[in-house]
């Protein structure tokens, strides 16, 4: 009904493979743009952009750089949480040399510094597949870490060993440390977010995007047609790792205001995953659902008892909190084991089919 | 990019739950939030001393009705002594709190930039960082009785029988969690063993390593330290504790800071563990707070306790003593500024302005139970000092008259780096917006 696809006609390749191919599918995303950039600044409140919004942008962000890597390329990977720190402490160096630098400027410039990372991580993968190369980029998720602890040139000595954002501003705007407005701050994220969505849509549309699958697909056929694997995996690698690095600087400087190495330890890295594959494997969109699920659910729970007036116990809160989100996971992967964005996929064929199923 | 459909939906829960919040409050109340973490890998810890600070709460609002005519409203926000979680119980108790007790380093660390600009003290007893001591640098936060250096120096000066000069030659291991709390103390040992000409030998202990800490031991054995000094918490005081039992380390020389005293980690060694020794602030005891509590609290069943004998834990009195902290800092803020129902800023006047001597405590029936100390406006720790407790097979006993830190060499260390922090935090308010009074 509302889906109607009927009269949609493609008189050129070109509209055929536009990034919107049917109409409805553009005013979905203008929808969902205008609602992140119009109505939510409006109406969330300082607790929503702090413990809902800017955590899910975060995470989606890095779970989307995850998946080019593990889901569009098909090399698993256990780094990202060390590649995450890798950014934020490329940031902060980056800040503390040179104050008067542009924070954007920073964070887009780390993720250089993660991307020449993962790809030294990543050498490893164009001899190794599958659990060991897994191993591999655990190894560089230990060693990093270790790294963050013992590098104090990295925290600038600092006696703590944790990592402070200073107050910072652009255009007269101040967009971090403790002053900063919350909603500047989300909407900082939201356009870091926005502008590195829509790149990472086009590549993985694109020459490399078609490279990374067929190499996931099946690296000796894709070597057979003629494609590089070296440069197949590695650019997904430096890809990857880069989207990682800039979250890793936006969950800094962004949302946590200071930071200590473990923070990037093996738990933060799992997350990320487990975002990846529950939102869906090779899938833009699925970043998006895996973070509202994994980060902005418990959040959820958690505010549902004080709101209905049910007395519950904090601590027993979490302990129920762990149990449904688990239990939830579990399902979602029993129902669609090849995440939410299959889910939304075969929701949205249902609507284009509405009212004559077949 | 689906996500912001459901995102939606908590922001009308979230706007739901502040009208909620609103419509409830009435009669004087004043909203006490505490970051407890009953879950996760520290909450053996947790658990008592959460019990001890909701339970003296419970026990003012059953008997007196409260604080000055004030309920107070006592909540906890489960942490997990996860810092993401930190940061959402943080931003979801600030707007209604007159304070914030984060509990974990790695919140406090989170959190003490914010508290200047969303003006609620931090009352961190006994933890966070030593420079907060520095009242003129950081106006929001305490950490009353006594900061970690001061632990350090107290420590120090038990060993060397009061005079420092007495080390010299001798080796002190620190073996510590590699985390920015263990890392608390090592500036100002360092410092010290400079002056001294005793050798320092920090041991790190990765939070990975906290239960299977051999390699350290090993080091220990072959290093040969004549003290062993403990930054520990969570599984890591039990690690170390029976690893030491297992090396058959003397356990006359090793000597924790007060979270690595807990009767709880001891017990497991039970006898093998007869002079181990933790410089605290509270002394276990039975004291008529206490029979209070039991009256008011555990007896009608009000209390998460399991037994009555889990008042016995050092951790739990330790607990009913950091609520006594912030109870005080109210009273005196009610009293100075003639109202029941203070709000945060007053609340820091309060924190600011506490004084807590022998007569009070006696009052209080927490006689002999802490230290008594008084803060001021540059004095935020008030430095009471502590004890030395020894681990007799069953029980910490103390060991000492009160021992006090030697502040004429920690004072010129906290001054520095408070002055650093302010530094790399630029611009930092400092006390601009908030002068002494």
């Amino acid at each position: 009904m509302i889906f109607r696809t009927a009269g949609q006609y493609k008189t050129s390749y070109e509209a055929d493979q536009a990034l919107f191919p049917v109409k409805q599918d553009f005013y979905l995303v203008l929808g969902i743009l205008l609602l992140g950039y119009v109505v939510f600044p409006l109406t969330a409140s300082e607790f929503t952009f702090k413990a809902l919004l800017v955590p899910v942008l975060i995470y989606a962000l890095a779970a989307l750089g995850l998946n080019i890597l593990t889901g569009y390329c098909g090399q698993l990977s256990l780094g990202t949480g060390a590649f995450m720190g890798v950014g934020a402490y490329a940031t902060y160096k980056l800040m503390t040399i040179v104050p008067e630098m542009n924070i954007f400027a920073a964070i887009f410039l780390s993720g250089f510094f993660s991307a020449a990372v993962g790809v030294a991580f990543g050498l490893p993968s164009l001899r190794i597949k599958g659990f060991y190369l897994a191993i591999a980029t655990l190894a560089a998720q230990f060693f990093l870490v270790w790294l963050f602890e013992k590098w104090a040139w990295l925290y600038n000595y600092n006696a703590s060993g944790a990592i402070e954002v200073a107050t910072s501003s652009v255009f007269g705007i101040t967009v971090t440390g403790p002053t900063a407005l919350p909603i500047v701050q989300y909407y900082c994220v939201l356009i870091v977010v926005t502008l590195v969505t829509w790149v990472a849509i086009n590549l993985t549309r694109g020459r490399y995007g078609r490279m990374w699958k067929a190499t996931r697909d099946m690296d000796i056929a894709a070597e057979l047609v003629g494609i590089k694997l070296m440069t197949a995996k590695l650019t997904a690698f430096a890809v990857s790792s880069y989207i990682v690095g800039v979250a890793g600087g936006l969950l800094v400087f962004f949302w946590k205001g200071a930071a200590e190495p473990n923070l990037f330890d093996i738990p933060l890295s799992f997350q990320i995953l487990f975002i990846a594959i529950i939102g869906g494997l090779g899938s833009i969109l699925g970043n998006f659902l895996g973070a509202i699920l994994i980060v902005a659910l418990p959040v959820i729970l958690n505010l549902i008892p004080s709101t209905l007036g049910i007395p519950v116990d904090s601590a027993t809160l979490e302990h129920l909190n762990v149990m449904i989100v688990g239990a939830l996971i579990i399902a979602f992967l029993i129902l669609e084991p090849h995440g939410l964005a299959r889910f939304y996929a075969i929701i949205r064929e249902k609507f284009i089919l509405w009212p004559f199923p077949y | 990019m689906g996500f912001n459909w459901k995102s939606a939906g908590c922001a009308g829960i979230v706007s739901l739950s502040v009208a909620f919040g609103a419509t409830v409050a009435s009669a004087a109340e004043i909203y006490v939030p505490n970051l407890s973490y009953r879950t996760g890998p520290f909450a053996a810890t947790g658990i008592p001393l959460m019990n001890g600070q909701r339970d003296y709460v419970a026990m003012l609002n059953a008997r007196d009705g409260g604080v000055g005519g004030a309920k107070l409203v006592f909540d906890e926000c489960e942490t997990g002594y996860n810092t993401n979680k930190g940061v959402e119980c943080y931003e979801k108790t600030k707007s209604k709190a007159v304070v914030t007790q984060p509990w974990s380093t790695g919140i406090t660390l989170q959190v003490l930039p914010r508290t200047n600009v969303d003006k609620i003290p931090i009352l961190a007893p006994g933890y966070g960082f030593s420079p907060m001591s520095d009242g003129e640098v950081f106006a929001w936060a305490f950490n009353p009785p006594s900061s970690y250096w001061d632990g350090a120096s107290m420590i120090l000066n038990y060993i060397s029988d009061g005079d420092l000069a007495n080390l010299k030659g001798k080796k002190v291991a620190l073996l510590h969690l590699d985390h920015p709390y263990g890392k608390e103390p090592i500036p100002l040992i360092e410092k010290l063993a400079e002056e001294n000409g005793f050798e320092f030998l920090p041991i790190p202990v990765g939070l990975k390593e906290m239960q299977n800490q051999s390699a350290q031991w090993l080091q220990i054995r072959r290093e040969r330290p004549d003290y062993v000094v403990m930054w520990g918490w969570g599984a890591m005081n039990a690690g170390a504790i029976t690893e030491a039992v297992k090396t058959r380390y003397p356990m006359d020389q090793f000597v924790g800071i007060w979270w690595s005293g807990y009767d709880g980690d001891l017990k497991l060694v039970g006898e093998k563990g007869k002079g181990y020794k933790t410089i605290s602030w509270n002394v276990p005891g039975s004291y008529p707070v206490l029979d209070e509590i039991k009256q008011h609290v555990v007896d009608p069943g009000d209390s998460l306790i399991e037994n009555p004998e889990d008042m016995d834990s050092i951790f739990y009195q330790r607990g009913v003593v950091i609520s006594m902290i912030l109870v005080e800092g109210i009273k005196a803020a009610q009293k100075h500024f003639g109202t029941a129902e203070i709000d945060a800023a007053q609340l820091r006047w309060g924190l600011e302005n506490l004084n807590i001597t022998d007569e009070v405590l006696a009052e209080l029936g927490m006689a002999g139970m802490t230290v008594p100390f008084a803060t001021s406006c540059d004095n935020h720790t008030g430095h009471g000092g502590g004890w030395m407790l020894e681990w007799d097979g069953a029980a910490f006993v103390p060991v000492s008259e009160k021992l006090s830190p030697d502040r004429a060499a920690i004072e010129p260390l906290e001054a520095a780096k408070a002055a650093e922090y302010a530094e790399s935090n630029a611009p930092w308010p400092g006390r601009s917006e908030v002068p002494c009074e």
